[in-house]
């Protein structure tokens, strides 16, 4: 037989995997592709499909699939729509796959084979991949691969993607000719309807291919989650897990923060030796090098952030968790699914934003979205830093700051809970009520290839967007504050004459209420696009000169905006601007690639910039109100 | 012949440790059930209860709402 690819040797057959989520498919697609991956974006769908590529013992290329995990073809959530139509080919730009691969996990054939046999019905090349045969036999169950397949119609490749095995075998099933596709599935012949066939025939098969022992065994994870979700050693566990991932962040990531700012230094020092005096070296040491540098410092607390949240996906502890803040997230109208999402907002809101495609009802998904930003990201932290030790006028790093530090993030996290209450209760009950549904894998040790992955993806785009946006920015802020020139040395004076200056003194009359400058404005002007710029604006605006020792030029901007007057002789900073200065930081959205995600997922600009303008208008009040209240009391 | 009295009951009232057949699913959310792998005959063991209640269904974890468990009718394993 004479297959549509063979006779066309330049096209790449693409074969998608499908498979229940937890069955072990990312697992499965790493091994065959290795680092040959792309993640690609579907626009209007707003889902991730990874494609990548792989050779067929013969060396045929074959074009791979990720397809996002999902129960059954009845596509219920934003995920499960995106896999089906991807099988059917109605995806733009992609046709219909030319083989499937279902990955089902051989523990738990009765419920994955459902996905199975959907996936048969639809008349496409199919194989099957029994992963993790080992933790099927572990439990006593004993299966019969080739019994399967005679049953199916379809190849049956019994594996262990974790550990590679198996692998080249799947590999082997996919050479060419690919196997014909099913033609009418045996369980279609009864005249019951789909689904009722459907279950009767996986019953029959599974007494006859997978012999369950029939004790209930009490497995390692039923041991463990006996205390992982005990109702008061289980709430323990939890915030022991959190408290441990945020001190580990904020702790061990100062080692190598210090190694970029000493390389920081390096650079521009040797800049400086190297060139003579003048714009374009000011351009380079205060323009680019401080402007960068200062956000690329905030990379390893990102890594450390999406290393955890990689070891408790992998693990298995994140669905527990969504388990125990169930109870927690239903008075915030929100269910236990929201937790990951508003979790990995602390490190970022746009994985955040993302990660709630896993949440089904669509209300529930578009609040989670709108409050989101609001968990404290990291991108906020490095005006934290500057604003919180030059409050309490100590050096960085005591245990007051830590506390500080903790209310800023209960501040921002209450204020969303409350906000999502009362969203929820506007948007009204969704049309189809869905309920509380989640499954708990059985923990297992992470997987490190994985999370690595994950981790150095993310690094990377962070990465990406300090070369392009925030350089940009730099590079703007300095043109700005530099020119139109003025004659004489004084800074001060030069810093007034510049575009900055005026920009600033058009805008002083909207930030004065709120108990700023206009230089202050400035700053928080050019970090609306993205937040953490207000650090280098700041040590921009304020002629902070880089030194050898970057505690030092930390300390010094914190020196110059201390010692900052006013017109008027009083100083410009009192705890009073300082703290309604981190009230507008905590609540404002200043993050254009955030605005961009959010108008992707929730589908329309205009829930995007809604948020957007809310968000900017909701800081400014509570930054007017606690500023003048403050006043009021005399402080 | 008369049919034997067999005591239904919904899954949130089986006893926590306890083995149960499940009898019947039926209420809107039996779709997604059925999906997640319930289905009459199967025997299901209930391991906790509360807000959400978990139980144990062929040898997966599963978390379901009290809504969704009303909609399971089970009854005890002989």
């Amino acid at each position: 037989m004479i297959s549509k690819m063979s006779s066309d040797p330049d096209a790449i057959p693409s074969i998608a995997l499908i498979g229940n989520p937890n069955s072990g498919k990312t697992t499965l697609f790493n091994a065959l592709t290795g680092e040959n991956q792309r993640i690609g974006n579907y626009s209007g769908v707003t889902v991730e499909v990874k494609t990548g590529t792989a050779y067929t013992p013969h060396g045929r290329k074959l074009r791979v699939l990720d397809l996002p995990g999902c129960y059954s073809l009845n596509a219920g959530s934003p995920d499960e729509k995106v896999a089906v139509d991807m099988l059917l080919g109605r995806l733009a730009g992609e046709s219909a796959p030319d083989l499937v691969v279902c990955v089902v996990d051989s523990s738990n054939l009765e419920r994955h084979l459902q996905l199975a046999l959907q996936v048969i019905e639809l008349g496409l090349p199919c194989v099957l991949a029994l992963n993790m045969v080992d933790v099927a036999e572990k439990s006593g169950l004993r299966l019969d691969p080739a019994k399967i397949s005679e049953e199916l119609g379809i190849p049956v490749v019994p594996m262990q993607a974790s550990a590679g095995k198996g692998v080249v075998e799947l590999k082997q099933a996919l050479r060419f000719p690919f196997p014909p596709a099913p033609q009418n599935p045996a369980w279609l012949a009864s005249d019951h309807s789909p689904d009722e066939s459907r279950r009767s025939f996986i019953r029959a098969l599974c007494e006859l291919a997978a012999c369950r022992p029939n004790s209930h065994q009490q497995t390692f994870s039923d041991r463990l989650d006996a205390w992982l979700l005990h109702p008061v050693f289980g709430w323990l566990a939890f915030l022991g897990v959190m408290f441990l991932v945020f001190w580990a962040i904020f702790s061990f990531a100062s080692i190598p923060m210090g190694w970029i700012e000493a390389l920081q230094g390096v650079v521009t020092t040797s800049v400086e030796n190297l060139m003579p005096d003048g714009d374009l070296r000011s351009l380079l040491t205060a323009g680019i090098i401080a402007g960068v540098g200062g956000v690329i410092i905030f990379l390893p607390q990102i890594i450390l952030l999406f290393l955890f949240i990689g070891l408790l996906e992998s693990s298995g502890y994140m669905s527990r968790a969504a388990f125990l803040m169930d109870g927690f997230m239903s008075r915030a109208g929100l269910s236990g699914k929201a937790f990951l999402p508003l979790f990995s907002s602390y490190a970022c809101a746009i994985p955040g934003v993302m990660a709630t495609r896993t949440i089904d009802s669509a209300k529930e998904r578009l609040v989670t979205i709108f409050v989101a930003p609001w968990m404290s990201c990291s991108a906020r932290l490095p005006v934290y830093f500057l604003i919180v030790p030059l409050l309490l006028h100590e050096e960085e790093g005591s245990w007051k700051q830590a506390l500080v530090l903790f209310s800023i993030y209960a501040l921002g996290t209450l204020t969303a809970f409350i906000v999502a209450r009362l969203l929820r209760g506007r948007l009204g009950a969704d049309t189809h009520p869905r309920h509380f549904l989640l499954e708990m894998p059985p923990y297992r040790a992470p997987q490190w290839a994985y999370i690595f992955r994950h981790v150095t993806d993310r690094a990377w785009a962070f990465v990406k967007k300090a070369g392009t946006i925030i350089l940009g920015l730099s590079i703007l802020l300095w043109a700005l504050s530099t020119y139109p020139k003025h004659e004489g040395d004084d800074a001060t004076e030069a810093l007034a004459h510049s575009a900055m200056g005026r920009i600033g003194a058009v805008i002083e009359p909207v930030v004065a209420p709120l108990g700023f400058d206009g230089r202050t404005g400035t700053a928080i002007l050019t970090s609306f696009a993205a937040r953490e710029v207000f650090v280098s604006s700041m040590a921009i605006i304020f002629r902070v000169e880089e030194t050898d020792n970057e505690v030092e030029t930390r300390a010094l901007l914190r020196d110059r905006i201390a010692a900052a007057k006013r017109p008027d002789g009083s100083p410009l900073f009192t705890p009073l601007t300082l703290i309604s200065l981190l009230i507008f930081y905590i609540y404002a959205l200043q993050c254009l690639p955030t605005t961009a995600v959010v108008a992707r997922e929730a589908g329309s600009w205009k829930w995007a910039i809604g948020q957007f303008a809310f968000m900017s208008g909701f800081a400014y009040l509570a930054s007017l109100v606690f500023f003048q209240v403050g006043r009021l009391f005399g402080f | 012949m008369k049919a034997p009295k067999t005591p239904y009951v919904s899954l949130n009232q089986a006893g926590i440790g306890c083995d149960v057949r499940i009898e019947s699913i039926s209420g809107p959310g039996c779709d997604r059930l059925r999906e997640m792998g319930f289905c009459e005959e199967l025997q299901v063991r209930k391991l906790s209860s509360g807000r959400n209640l978990i139980c144990s269904v062929c040898g997966t974890r599963l978390a379901i709402s009290r809504e969704l468990a009303e909609q399971v009718r089970v009854a005890p394993v002989a």
